[in-house]
């Protein structure tokens, strides 16, 4: 195992298209590092980048303190998941995974053992003489999954691996790669736009949106701390709620006013904004850090228009003008479309980003 | 019940109409084939006769009696019953060829000896024998007769296999870039490889035998392998760049990635996987050439093709329709060798490459 480091990495598709603008990141031994963001945001260019199976056109990447940058990715010692698996269809499951051993001239009991590790590692034993053909779409994963730990490699490089999984097996599979991320102690990659994936499955997280990265941080720092705008809605379901407010400062407390509701803000979300010099900004509110309260308590009442029952814990939308907002309630609520309910607002949890820059304040 | 009745009636029209309609199309497919079968086998008396034979005698009834000039030979007609007199000539010699080469039959010179000493013996009028049919003998005559057969039919294979050579080689590599890189002109490219193949042989024959001459290739089976592959090389890259496409780039990065080089990842994953494509080519490309008899004709001079060959038996005072069908069907067997020898992979054609 080893670490992985980029340094300014640019790729150009043509003269015009950036596809990854200048990014620099470092992968920790043994992380799970996933790569997030909506299609076309340069993710998995920049993992086939790393694969050597996209030329660099500006930056260095290097792999244990060694410049890959040129070389082939047969030289790199990394492994890959690819995204339809790319398993060989005239190859048994067997010849998956020993072709590269074989290409590494390993012996042919040595890599006997290392096919059978893998096929228990990845529960796919009995399988082994099959091929893909007769295989069904989560096995075939772990036939790819198995072929890709079997090299040992430096880094394991997975490219969206569960999108073609149906809902259920992609979520037992997150279980299972983490287990398997757990025992393999590899340095690994992962590319999704599922955020639900990410959140579930990393380490650390980076979020990346037109070729650029976003932020980098744990699921919790990226959930809670999110850098800007598009974090904040990207990250998180329901997405975080938005509300333009203006700010009005009367004796010592700051207030957040809008059409609906008039927020006095605590000391600490005061000081948070002394620094902030614009009447707008925009209030970002996670959807659980919308209470439900009684009435001398409230900020606002509204009526509820949908209720979304989600077993362990219900959605509750309603509208303000335009807006849909929608918030987080315990199950054990009777709610009702059309019932009125009165709200605030968790101080600790609100978050606060600049208009213009859709930057956080305050960080 | 009677309408029960009544639907078993119509059930029986439809189905009758139905296997009347298959039996048509496989009558229209099949007899002419049949036809050319059929005609291979027969003796050239046979081949002349009205209405002609559906299929070979097995043996030839011969009756030897006296004629004016000598002996009279009749053989027993199968169509009109009786025996017709075919030949009156005191040569022996003469009767043997005559027996030989059109009434296709197998007779010796010790036999006939034998016969015409039987008559002279006997106090008949005649004398009646029987022979077996020389089947084959049309095959035998037209590669002996023909002037080089034999190493026309080789020439004609040589030209086949470097035609598939060059033109899958070429094709199939051109193929692979179409399939798999963006570049300039493409579009124009790909419409201009099969824009080579609307101009029909002929038309383009005579400035080839220019060409070919100044390269010293007129000829030679190499120049006439040329010429087939500019037509074959498009065809090869029309259906390869599809099989090529029908396979994912990521089996090959994958391959990649794993440790093989660039060259190891297409011979290990892409060629097998392509395969049945590239069979299909070979098949047509050998069909093309093989069967190729115009640009041939203008551009051989002493070593003619197998083609050629054959079509020349059907031409001039020579031509016979029974060695014709002879060489017709030498000519077919090794297309129809080939064509199984890679059904296997025709068939996973039909079926589409599966991924």
């Amino acid at each position: 195992m080893a670490t992985l480091e980029i340094k300014n990495l640019t790729k150009k598709f043509g003269r015009k298209i950036i596809a990854v603008d200048n990014i620099s990141l470092e992968v920790h031994d043994g992380e799970f590092l996933v790569l997030l963001g909506p299609s076309g945001c340069g993710k998995t260019t920049t993992m086939r980048m790393i694969a050597g199976l996209e030329e660099v056109t500006d930056g260095t990447i290097l792999i244990g303190d060694v410049d890959v940058t040129e070389l082939p990715p047969r030289k790199r010692n990394v492994s890959m998941v690819f995204q339809n698996y790319a398993i060989w269809p005239h190859m048994t499951v067997y010849e998956n995974i020993s072709y590269a051993l074989k290409l590494k001239h390993m012996g042919k009991s040595e890599i006997d053992q290392v096919v059978h590790d893998v096929a228990s590692m990845t529960n796919i034993s009995e399988l082994l003489e099959r091929l893909p053909a007769q295989l069904s779409g989560g096995q075939q994963q772990r036939v790819a999954v198995a072929r890709a730990i079997a090299v040992s490699p430096k880094v394991f490089l997975m490219d969206e691996p569960l999108s073609n999984l149906d809902a259920k097996l992609r979520v037992s599979m997150r279980t299972e790669l983490k287990t398997i991320h757990a025992s393999a102690k590899a340095t690994t990659v992962f590319v999704t736009h599922d955020q639900s994936e990410a959140m579930s499955i990393a380490d650390r997280i980076v979020i990346m949106q037109d070729g650029k990265i976003v932020q980098i941080g744990s699921p919790e720092e990226v959930y809670e701390k999110s850098a800007n705008l598009f974090v904040a809605d990207f990250i998180g379901t329901p997405p975080t709620n938005f509300f333009d407010v203006k700010l009005k400062k009367t004796d010592e407390t700051l207030h957040l006013v809008h059409p609906h509701f008039d927020l006095p803000l605590s000391p600490k979300n005061t000081t948070l904004l002394q620094g902030y010099a614009k009447e707008h900004l925009v209030l970002g509110v996670r959807p659980e850090n919308i209470s439900l309260v009684n009435e001398q308590a409230k900020i606002m009442s509204t009526t509820v228009l949908v209720v979304e029952p989600q077993g362990s814990h219900q959605v509750i939308a309603f509208k303000l003008d335009k807006d849909i907002i929608k918030m987080v309630a315990p199950s054990q609520l009777k709610m009702n479309t059309g019932a009125t309910i009165h709200l605030n607002f968790k101080q600790e949890a609100l978050r606060f980003f600049d208009p213009d820059s859709t930057l956080a304040i305050g960080d | 019940m009677k309408s029960k009745t009544n639907k078993k009636v119509i059930k029986a029209a439809k189905e009758t109409v139905f296997y009347l309609f298959l039996t048509t199309l496989i009558a229209g497919v099949l007899l002419p084939v049949y036809f050319i079968v059929s005609l291979s086998f027969l003796s050239t008396r046979e081949a002349y006769q009205y209405p002609l034979p559906l299929v070979p005698a097995l043996k030839t009834d011969m009756e030897l009696g006296y004629g004016e000039r000598g002996y009279l030979l009749s053989v027993w007609d199968r169509i009109d019953k009786e025996y017709q007199t075919v030949l009156d000539t005191a040569d022996l010699e003469k009767m043997e060829y005559y027996i030989k080469s059109q009434l296709g039959t197998k007779i010796t010179e010790e036999e006939l000896l034998f016969e015409t000493s039987r008559l002279e013996n006997s106090d008949e009028k005649s004398v009646f024998f029987t022979k077996p049919r020389a089947l084959l003998n049309n095959y035998d005559t037209f590669f002996r007769v023909t002037r080089d057969a034999v190493p026309a039919l080789i020439r004609s294979l040589q030209i086949a296999a470097l035609t598939i050579l060059i033109s899958l080689s070429i094709g199939g590599l051109a193929g692979y870039a179409f399939a798999r890189y963006v570049f300039k002109g493409k579009d124009t490219l790909r419409f201009s490889v099969l824009f080579v193949r609307m101009f029909p042989g002929v038309a383009i024959a005579l400035p080839m035998v220019f060409i070919l001459a100044r390269a010293n290739l007129y000829d030679e089976p190499l120049g006439l392998s040329l010429i087939y592959s500019v037509g074959a090389i498009g065809l090869t890259i029309w259906i390869t760049a599809s099989i090529f496409m029908g396979i994912p780039e990521s089996l090959e990065e994958a391959a990649q990635v794993f440790g093989a080089s660039k060259f190891q990842a297409f011979m290990k994953v892409t060629l097998p996987l392509a395969l049945p494509g590239l069979a299909a080519s070979a098949m047509y490309i050998f069909l093309g050439a093989w069967n190729e008899t115009v640009a041939a004709i203008i551009l051989t001079q002493f070593k003619p093709t197998f083609s050629v060959v054959v079509y020349q038996t059907l031409l001039g005072a020579s031509g016979q329709v029974n060695l014709a069908a002879a060489g017709g069907i030498s000519m077919a067997l090794p297309a129809i060798f080939f064509t199984f020898f890679l059904r296997k992979y025709i068939n996973r054609m039909w079926g589409g490459v599966k991924v």
